[in-house]
């Protein structure tokens, strides 16, 4: 009953059990490098390495985190993505690097809103709706490849894609110095909150910790791929408007009683199509970063990768209820993933059980969340 | 010797409330006993006990001379009682024959004789419903025919039937009608409740009336009038609070002119003034809340003039809420909270101000709500899904408690809540109305409406039947008017 407990929650498997997965997966990772005679797991390579892997699963996630709040579900995202990654690859010779990019979004953004149209104006579920786009932008993709890999010859566009995906940004003083500002600010929460004895924002916390602990065992030299750059600035960008905004506030309310949201004046139809054209957007922008890796891309890219970001969003603790989630536990999801791969790459285990282990790694996750959720309402 | 005898049947729940205080009530075969009360009187309570859905924290029911206590719902079904709840719980994807034969054994889905046995338990109902047909495609009525024809495959000894008629049109009462005379006819008992008199005069052969948890009258319907049913009904032992003659009205502040939707029978005209309390006095099904939220335009199909203060306001949600007018709807789970929300983003989810979560100001105005409603919660942060049925109501009436507000209403704002928040939500509801707001009140909790209201519009399927000053009317009156055959004459 007391909020006493809420503020202790914060800390519970429920609230906060995907750090803490994270936390030891990487210290068993560590351990089992070390006791294998492997080079140390907690380089800056291979740290970097696993955020790189995770970018584009991270990027896609955080929209269909947003999605998954307004109560919906988008199955789409995958194709849609190399749906973008074609217009890219196919456009950019003709009008150049920059218009294509800009058509590879609107193309994502595009299918966002008919999928968010269909389901909200027909009414048809989104699980069946966006089962039928993934199947069919999957087939528009085959169209315009011609079923042919599709890569890019000219140089000029190919130095485009690569400073628009391979650039280094310096981070060694922007992670330290919005590690300390945000540590600061948290510590100053998490004094007051305590006081009040009201829930904290862990995340902010650890996020700005890692942040600086990132900074300074890198050394001033730290330089982070831009990739990796771009799912931060997005994961904070959407934090923030959805812990801060009113904007974010309707999301929620949306997913979490439509009736209510609807009767408090709040346009739920704006919103649930809003959080699909989200999630196009964000789908086209991955694609466009995939095709621009390697400056091409096989009409096959990326299939089955939908299903990694929403297992990322339920490792997240997501609902696919809706009305909760949070767009930086989806964040440390797809780390996890990610990390697994990464794991069963320098162990040499071999890729057959991956498959198993991360299947596993998501029931678990998804039942300790329906067990710990329960007892939180009971209690 | 009775088929069903409750003698000192009582429940008092966990919390404290005393829902029953020893009812002694007897169901012989072959007669129809109707269940009458106000809300909050103990039917539903009674009913759950018979139907083995709750057990009773004291007293002792005898079925067929034994004693008897049922455990789960099935074994009053397997005794022989069936209950037809109001909201009828039949599965709409399967056919008609499967939904009577649901609890039916055996392996294969479709038995020899199903059919014949399904034709003919609805040719004795009369129905002429296909067997076939999926449930979800029949109307209310048909379904309600079915709901019957499935108590009648089990071979029912007594049937109850929770408000069978509240939400059916004209001709399809007079089915269940004649379906339940004909199951007394049969040698069967029938307990139904209603809250319509006329048709409990001309249905039962006996009426017991249920009041604060005790039977108040148990009497031979041939011997009373509708009067002595009401009245019987009516004089609650509490009334929350005591009616005040209010200070003069404004001006107009809500004015309504020709509110049509398809929920309503007939276009609405109202005008409601600065400061006045206008009750809306109905049974399950009236139309009050249809009328309120065609007010609000959360009815989409609602058109229609609505003005505030003189000035004309669009036809969205959006537009009534920026014009100052505000809905409390009557399901507080599903249309009120949201319920993973704390108290503070509960009360600050209307739309209106600025871009950014100012959570200083949403906390200042959570903790004001909090202490002007009395919310017993800890605090701005306490979630909404750890609140009190009373209390969750005053957060979904803070929501609102904003200078912008102009215009209040509120759908059954008292409905399931304990008297002492019951008295403290009156007392805020007038005060509102003392500060100029012009409110909206709809209840079926008529005693209530009384003291409250300034005046009472009283609906009955779907239109207003009549408008009366709320300082000379009585409770009797209201009952007889919302569900008597007073006004109109015929009602069926």
């Amino acid at each position: 009953m007391s909020d006493a407990i809420g503020w202790r929650r914060s800390f519970g498997l429920r609230e906060a059990g995907v750090y803490y997965a994270l936390a030891l997966l990487m210290a068993v990772l560590a351990l089992a490098a070390a006791a294998n005679g492997l080079p140390p797991y907690f380089s800056t390579g291979n740290l970097t390495n696993i955020a790189y892997q995770a970018s584009l699963v991270g990027i896609m996630g955080v929209a269909m985190t947003i999605v998954l709040i307004t109560g919906a579900f988008d199955l789409s995202v995958a194709s849609v993505a190399a749906l973008a990654a074609a217009v890219l690859i196919g456009l950019s010779p003709v009008i150049g690097f920059p218009l294509a990019l800009v058509a590879a979004l609107a193309t994502g953004a595009g299918i966002g809103l008919v999928n968010g149209a269909i389901v909200n104006l027909i009414g048809i579920n989104a699980f069946i709706v966006t089962l039928g786009t993934l199947t069919a932008v999957r087939g528009l993709v085959m169209v315009l490849t011609d079923g042919r890999s599709l890569m890019v010859e000219d140089p000029t566009v190919l130095a485009q894609m690569l400073a628009f995906e391979r650039t280094r940004v310096p981070a060694f003083w922007p992670l330290l110095l919005l590690g300390l500002a945000a540590l600061a600010v948290g510590v100053g929460m998490m004094l007051r909150r305590r006081r009040q004895g009201r829930a904290l924002r862990l995340g902010l916390m650890i996020g700005a910790a890692v942040m600086v602990i990132a900074a300074l065992a890198a050394g001033p030299g730290f330089a982070l791929p831009v990739t990796v750059a771009y799912l931060l600035v997005i994961t904070a960008v959407a934090a923030l408007v959805l812990s801060r905004t009113v904007v974010g506030r309707r999301f929620y309310a949306t997913g979490g009683n439509a009736e209510a949201a609807r009767l408090s004046g709040i346009d739920v139809t704006a919103y649930k199509i809003g959080a699909f054209v989200l999630s196009g957007l964000a789908a086209g922008f991955a694609g466009a970063l995939f095709a621009s890796r390697l400056g091409a891309m096989n009409p096959t890219a990326l299939q089955g990768t939908e299903l990694t970001v929403i297992a990322a969003a339920i490792l997240g603790g997501t609902s696919l209820f809706g009305g909760a989630g949070s767009v930086v536990k989806t964040v440390v999801g797809a780390l996890i993933l990610f990390t697994l791969t990464n794991g069963f790459n320098i162990l040499n285990l071999g890729a057959s059980y991956q498959g198993l282990v991360e299947g596993t790694v998501v029931i678990v996750a998804a039942a300790i969340y329906t067990v710990g959720g329960r007892r939180g309402v009971a209690a | 010797m009775p088929l069903l005898s409750a003698r000192g049947v009582a429940m008092r729940y966990p919390n404290g409330t005393v829902a029953l205080r020893g009812v002694d009530l007897d169901v012989p075969a072959g007669r129809v006993t109707a269940l009458v009360g106000a809300n909050g009187a103990g039917k539903s309570t009674l009913i759950r006990i018979l139907s083995g859905a709750a057990r009773p924290t004291g007293g002792s029911l005898e079925w067929l001379g034994q004693a008897t206590a049922f455990r789960r719902p099935v074994d009053a079904r397997r005794a022989g009682i069936a209950t037809i709840h109001q909201h009828i719980p039949l599965v709409p994807t399967l056919s008609v024959a499967e939904n009577i034969l649901i609890d039916r054994g055996g392996i294969a889905r479709t038995q020899a004789g199903d059919r014949e046995a399904v034709a003919a338990l609805l040719a004795r109902l009369d129905a002429r419903i296909d067997p076939d047909a999926r449930v979800g495609d029949l109307g209310i009525g048909d379904r309600q025919a079915v709901a019957i024809a499935a108590a009648l495959a089990v071979d029912a000894k007594l049937v109850i039937m929770d408000e069978p008629t509240a939400s059916l049109a004209g001709h399809e009462r007079a089915a269940v009608y004649r379906v339940i005379r004909q199951l007394a006819d049969e040698g069967r008992a029938v307990l139904f409740i209603s809250h319509f008199l006329d048709e409990i005069v001309r249905l039962s052969d006996w009426v017991a009336v249920l009041r604060d948890g005790g039977i108040v009258l148990d009497a031979e319907t041939d011997a009373l009038t509708e009067a002595d049913i009401a009245g019987a009904m009516a004089g609650r032992q509490f009334v929350a609070l005591a009616r005040r003659e209010r200070a003069g009205m404004g001006e107009p502040r809500l004015t309504v002119e020709g509110l049509a939707t398809p929920a309503l029978a007939e276009p609405v005209n109202l005008s409601v003034a600065r400061g006045e309390i206008v009750g809306l006095a109905g049974l399950l099904g009236s139309g009050r809340s249809e009328l309120l939220h065609a007010i609000f335009a959360a009815d989409r199909h609602a058109t229609g003039l609505v003005g505030v203060d003189g000035e004309p306001v669009g036809r969205s949600v959006e537009e009534r809420i920026a014009a100052g007018i505000a809905l409390v709807a009557e399901d507080r789970v599903g249309q009120g909270l949201v319920p993973a929300f704390d108290i503070r983003r509960n009360v600050a989810l209307p739309v209106g101000g600025g871009w950014l979560v100012d959570d200083e100001a949403e906390r200042a105005a959570a903790a004001r709500a909090i202490e002007t409603l009395a919310i017993k919660a800890q605090g701005p942060e306490t979630a909404v899904a750890e609140l009190s049925g009373g209390n969750a109501q005053k957060v979904t009436i803070a929501r609102w408690l904003r200078p912008h507000t102009r215009v209040l209403l509120l759908d059954e704002p008292t409905a399931g809540i304990d008297i002492g928040a019951r008295s403290e939500i009156l007392r805020l509801i007038r005060g509102l109305a003392d500060e100029g707001m012009a409110i909206v009140v709809a209840s079926s909790d008529f005693a209530e409406l009384l003291v409250l209201a300034d005046r009472v519009l009283v609906l009955r399927d779907k239109r207003i039947i009549a408008s009366r000053d709320a300082a000379g009317l009585d409770e009797d009156t209201l009952i007889l008017l919302a569900g008597g055959s007073a006004p109109q004459g015929s009602a069926s």
